[in-house]
Formats: C-alpha cells, structure tokens, sequence
C-alpha cells in the first residue's frame, strides 16, 4: 500500500483510540428545574388526534405509541403499534430503555391528558427527549375519529378537507363494511378491523 | 434530511427537497469521480482485481462514524435527533440476498447505475430499467410479502448495543478492520492477474 495511505490509516486508528480513551461526558441524568419550567410553559408538547392519526395511516416509523391506559381497556382496543406500559412502572429500567430509543417520537396516551401529563413530565426530568402527549387522549380520538360529526352548512374548504379525513382514517381502523353497517351515535369500539396500508417508499440511505 | 439541522430548527423543513438535491448530486459526483460508473470497476470487487468499491464505502463510513461521534462529544450534534432506519431482519436479509445477486451480475447498485445512466451508459440505463421493473413487481406483489417484509422487528437498533459495546469502542474495532481490509485487499490485487478495461 502507497505511503500515504499508510499514514491516513494510521491517522485514523489515532482518532478512533482517542474517542475511546478521552473521559466520557458526564451526562446530567435530570433536567435543571429551568429547563424543565420552560419545557412546561411550550405547548409543542401537545399532538392533534389528526395529526397522530395521520402518523398512523402513514406507518411513520418514528412513532412510538405509549399507551397508559389500564391493561384491560388496551386489550379491549389499542391503536395500532402501540404499547401498553403501566404509570407505575414509568422509571423501570425496561421501560427508560424503550423511552430512550434514538430517532423516536414517544407519544403519551391515556383516556385523558391527565396521566400523560405526569408520564411526560416524569420522562422529560429524567432527560428523555421527544416525548409528546396525544391531545385529549383516547376519549378525544374517539370521538374525533370514529363518531362522525354532522357537516356544517358553512364548513370551509379545510374544514371539508379535515372532515374526508376523518372518514377516511375511519375506515383505515374500522373497515368499510363495519363503517356502513355501524349506525351512527353507536359505539364501535369492540369491533376493530384493521387494515393495514402498504407503506410508501423510506428516504433509505446506501448506493 | 431528516436531522439534525432540520429537526432542530436550525433550518426550514421547506429546504428540505433542496438538500436533498444538493445531496443527491455531491453522491453522485463522489460516485462517478471514484469511476463507480463502470460496472467493470465494481464487479472488480467480485473476481479481486479491483477493490475500490469497498475501499470507498468503508472509508465513509468510518470517517461518518468518526466524525459523528467527535461532533456528539463536542456537542455539535444531538445523538437523539438522528434517524435511526427500523432494523426488519428477514426482509433485510432477503433484500440483500437479492441485492447482492443483482449487484454481482449488473455491476451496479441503484445509484451507481444512475451516474452510469446519467453519463450515456447502455449498460447502466439497462440496469436503470430493470430496477423500475422490479420496484413495480415489488409493490404490486406488496400484499403477498407484506408478513415477510416486517418480521424480524428489530426497532432502531444500533450495532453496538446489540454487541453490548460502547459506539466509541465499536469505532475503534470498524477503523481497525477497515485498515485491514485495505492491506489485505492490496495484498489480493497484487496475487490477481491485472485486468486492463
């Protein structure tokens, strides 16, 4: 091999055993009540139900439904790709390993806000990133999803648009057979069927 | 682009598509620079007289792994606003059974085949038009392989935490096989009739 190839090889077997001899970073484990009173007041927190539903239907492969409803109610009807992880065992080493996983948005839900609202605030002191709540949480999702609301006369273009949404999403989680049986003001919550859509081609890297 | 300048705020998402193209063209100008638009050049890998096509991969991604890990330690870059792609292990080692075949008998992979298409290459657009082909085969065939293509969930894993290692430590063993890879890849051209093309 020429020279100067061997001297980059050299250089670079250098850098790779400084990185792993430097002293590590000491990574502060809580967040400075500061930062976590600012984190409080900004309300990005906060995910539309629309906006989570969207995130669904598109298979977004960052997306991490945490669900912290009791277990019986998410055996009865869960969104999909979601997992079931109890208030109480937020800080339990399998749990902090889930909520740490890079490149995910952890999105908190409950019937309401009320138990995300603890869950997000107990994983964002304990420096874990990208944590959001769904807005509302299931109760909300329900009847912003799956109870159609009457049109309104003077509904805007966006409105209109928001609305076919809805429909739509409605028949991605519960068919189009059991949307047109189901009459409306009943619940369908105990008959899900869901379909699956073929997601669309990932930004992958490679040559 | 994913992150971490946009994901931060640094930058609009509306530049988006723009990065992507200015990305897209410095790949493609690193690729036809290096000669990747010859499918003799990359088939070289495969009969060992001409391993130029590992020496480059290879040495991007130690240098990105080097860089990445320098910059978190720095604090330049936020590990945790990295996209990490979802690990799905039968469809990747399906995928890059097929990959594989395709690259040893093309010469190309799918941006290689794109310089080579871009610079009037026969060869290359060939390859170009087969790759379409079989995307189209692929997604029409989607719900045939739809189990196939998520089994083996395996979420973002990173490498080293599945070999309970540190990324630095992992680093330092990826820079030393590279380096070795490249004098044994040196030591086989030298034993390899050279080939003239």
């Amino acid at each position: 091999m020429e020279r100067k190839y061997t001297i980059l090889a050299i250089l670079l077997i250098v850098l790779a055993l400084g990185l792993v001899v430097l002293p590590k970073k000491k990574e502060l484990k809580e967040v400075e009540p500061k930062v976590l009173l600012a984190s409080i007041v900004e309300k990005s927190r906060y995910l539309s139900v629309d906006l989570v539903t969207h995130r669904i239907i598109e298979n977004d492969p960052t997306l991490l439904l945490i669900d912290l409803r009791p277990a019986e109610l998410f055996k009865l009807f869960a969104l999909p790709g979601a997992v079931n992880i109890q208030p109480d065992s937020l800080l339990s080493a399998m749990t902090l390993e889930l909520m740490n996983q890079p490149g995910k948005d952890k999105v908190l839900l409950a019937n309401s806000d009320l138990i995300s609202e603890k869950a997000w605030l107990i994983a964002t002191r304990n420096s874990i990133n990208r944590v959001y709540i769904m807005k509302g949480g299931m109760n909300e999702w329900f009847n912003t999803i799956i109870r159609e609301k009457p049109v309104n006369s003077a509904a805007s273009l966006t409105d209109l648009d928001l609305i076919s949404f809805r429909k739509a999403a409605k028949q991605f989680f519960v068919g189009v057979e059991e949307t047109a049986k189901t009459p409306e003001n009943q619940k369908v919550i105990e008959k899900v069927k869901l379909i699956r859509k073929a997601p669309e081609a990932s930004s992958g890297g490679g040559c | 682009m994913i992150g971490p300048i946009i994901s931060s705020g640094i930058v609009s998402p509306a530049w988006d598509n723009v990065f992507a193209v200015i990305l897209g063209m410095g790949f493609g100008f690193a690729l036809e620079s290096s000669g990747f638009s010859s499918s003799r050049k990359i088939i070289g890998t495969f009969f060992g007289y001409d391993f130029v096509v590992l020496k480059v991969f290879f040495t991007a991604a130690i240098v990105a792994s080097l860089g990445l890990l320098y910059l978190n330690y720095l604090g330049l870059v936020d590990f945790s606003q990295l996209y990490i792609q979802p690990t799905f292990l039968t469809s990747a080692i399906v995928g890059g059974i097929i990959m594989g075949i395709g690259f040893s008998m093309g010469g190309f992979c799918p941006g290689t085949s794109m310089c080579a298409a871009a610079i009037g290459k026969i060869d290359g657009m060939v390859f170009l038009g087969g790759m379409f082909i079989g995307v189209f085969i692929f997604s029409e065939s989607f719900p045939l392989l739809e189990n196939m293509y998520y089994s083996g969930s395996q979420g973002s894993k990173m490498i080293n935490s599945a070999f309970g290692i540190s990324p630095e430590l992992f680093s330092l063993f990826l820079v030393l096989a590279a380096v070795g890879m490249f004098f044994g890849a040196a030591w086989v051209q030298k034993k390899v009739k050279k080939v003239e093309y």
